[in-house]
């Protein structure tokens, strides 16, 4: 989303920038040569006459209308989604400032539940709310699996300076064949 | 300086900030969906059934309009005029490299006889502060980049941190002995600092003993 903003914006100024300069280019050509026929640039007086035949009700407006709410909207949503999906941590002072992004978070669990012998895999998605891990187990895994797993994560979150700690949430599912 | 202000020295120093950005972006589309709505809802009559039969050209705007021909005009040319100079400032900020200030260690003095002036370069400070960083305990690749103005300038540190690294150490040290050093050298009272926390390629453990 951030890539999207970055290449969106300069695009959305340009284009605001060239109606400007257009509007004033026509505006000002048709006030010096009131007898000319047509647009400097932009074929103005062909817009007017069919601007002038076409009623609001007719065919192409309100497609175009929704076509343009659906374009405002899809830029609503990138203006606001595209914020830093960073994690905070604490630093040692006021003037450090530490984060660290769900993908490392998501890492570093994965890595901590993968490293005991009774997690055959694990998959783990992180956000600064909320630590999923779907862990799968051998055959023979005790019944208590989703505790240890748990325990697991609590401990590498204690670890972590987190400014604030996701809640943790695990699934154990069996993993099926031979070990 | 307070500590709020280091504080915010410090979170703004995080990434570029694309907080103009989005409230372009928010506007112009709060802006698209309201007058594509409104054009919607007029085309399918919700404003009366005789204006949705009216030209989109309405000849009695065009009337009032060819009333007022000067006043007319120079709206005309004033909106065209704002719109290209304010395209033209959300593009250039939008496109514009963020800053890397220089530091000024000393700026001479005409009166004492010396006109030179010492400044070390941005580059050069953020690599001697990432190579200090990546010599920590626990830290496998470290960047810095200076960022911020030449009157309050400020770090950026990516560190890329080993397997076995103890988060809070490797922060305590860099506050205490890499910034620390940094603001000595570089005679700075205060010198915030953002630090990005990655993960340097995990050397997989072996799944059998």
């Amino acid at each position: 989303m951030r890539v999207l903003l970055r290449v969106l914006a300069p695009v959305l100024g340009l284009a605001v920038a060239v109606v400007g300069v257009l509007v004033l280019l026509e505006v000002v050509a048709a006030w010096v040569r009131p007898n000319g026929n047509a647009g400097l640039v932009v074929p103005w007086q062909d817009w007017y006459a069919t601007l002038g035949r076409i009623a609001w009700s007719d065919a192409p407006v309100p497609g175009i209308a929704i076509c343009v709410a659906v374009l405002g909207l899809l830029l609503v949503l990138v203006g606001l989604l595209a914020r830093r999906p960073d994690i905070a941590v604490d630093g040692p002072a006021p003037d450090i400032t530490v984060t660290t992004s769900p993908r490392v978070l998501a890492r570093l669990v994965g890595r901590r539940v993968r490293s005991a012998d009774d997690v055959a895999a694990a998959s783990v998605t992180a956000s600064r709310r909320r630590v999923s891990v779907a862990a799968q187990a051998w055959g023979d895994a005790p019944p208590e699996l989703a505790e240890n797993v748990r325990a697991r994560v609590d401990d590498l979150l204690d670890e972590i300076p987190l400014h604030r700690r996701p809640r943790v949430s695990v699934t154990v599912h069996d993993r099926k064949g031979v070990r | 300086m307070s500590e709020h202000a280091l504080r915010r020295r410090a979170t703004a120093a995080i990434a570029r900030s694309t907080a103009g950005e989005r409230t372009l972006a928010v506007v112009v589309g709060l802006v698209l969906l309201a007058a594509g709505t409104l054009v919607w809802l007029l085309s399918l009559g919700v404003f009366g059934t005789g204006r949705a039969e009216r030209p989109l050209l309405d000849p009695m705007i065009i009337e009032a309009l060819h009333t007022q021909p000067l006043v007319t005009r120079l709206a005309a040319i004033v909106g065209g005029f704002l719109l290209a100079v304010l395209g033209l400032i959300w593009t250039a900020h939008a496109l514009r490299p963020e800053r890397r200030p220089d530091l000024l260690l000393d700026s001479g003095s005409p009166e004492g006889g010396t006109d030179t002036a010492i400044v070390v370069s941005a580059a050069a400070a953020a690599e001697a502060v990432g190579a200090q960083a990546a010599a920590l305990p626990g830290v496998g690749r470290a960047r810095a980049r200076l960022v911020g103005t030449d009157a309050a300038p400020a770090v950026r540190v990516t560190l890329w941190l080993a397997d076995d690294a103890d988060v809070r150490d490797v922060l305590a040290r860099l506050h205490d002995e890499v910034l620390a050093t940094a603001r000595a050298s570089l005679g700075l009272d205060d010198l915030p600092a953002a630090v990005r926390l990655e993960l340097d390629h995990l050397q997989p453990g072996p799944r059998v003993a």
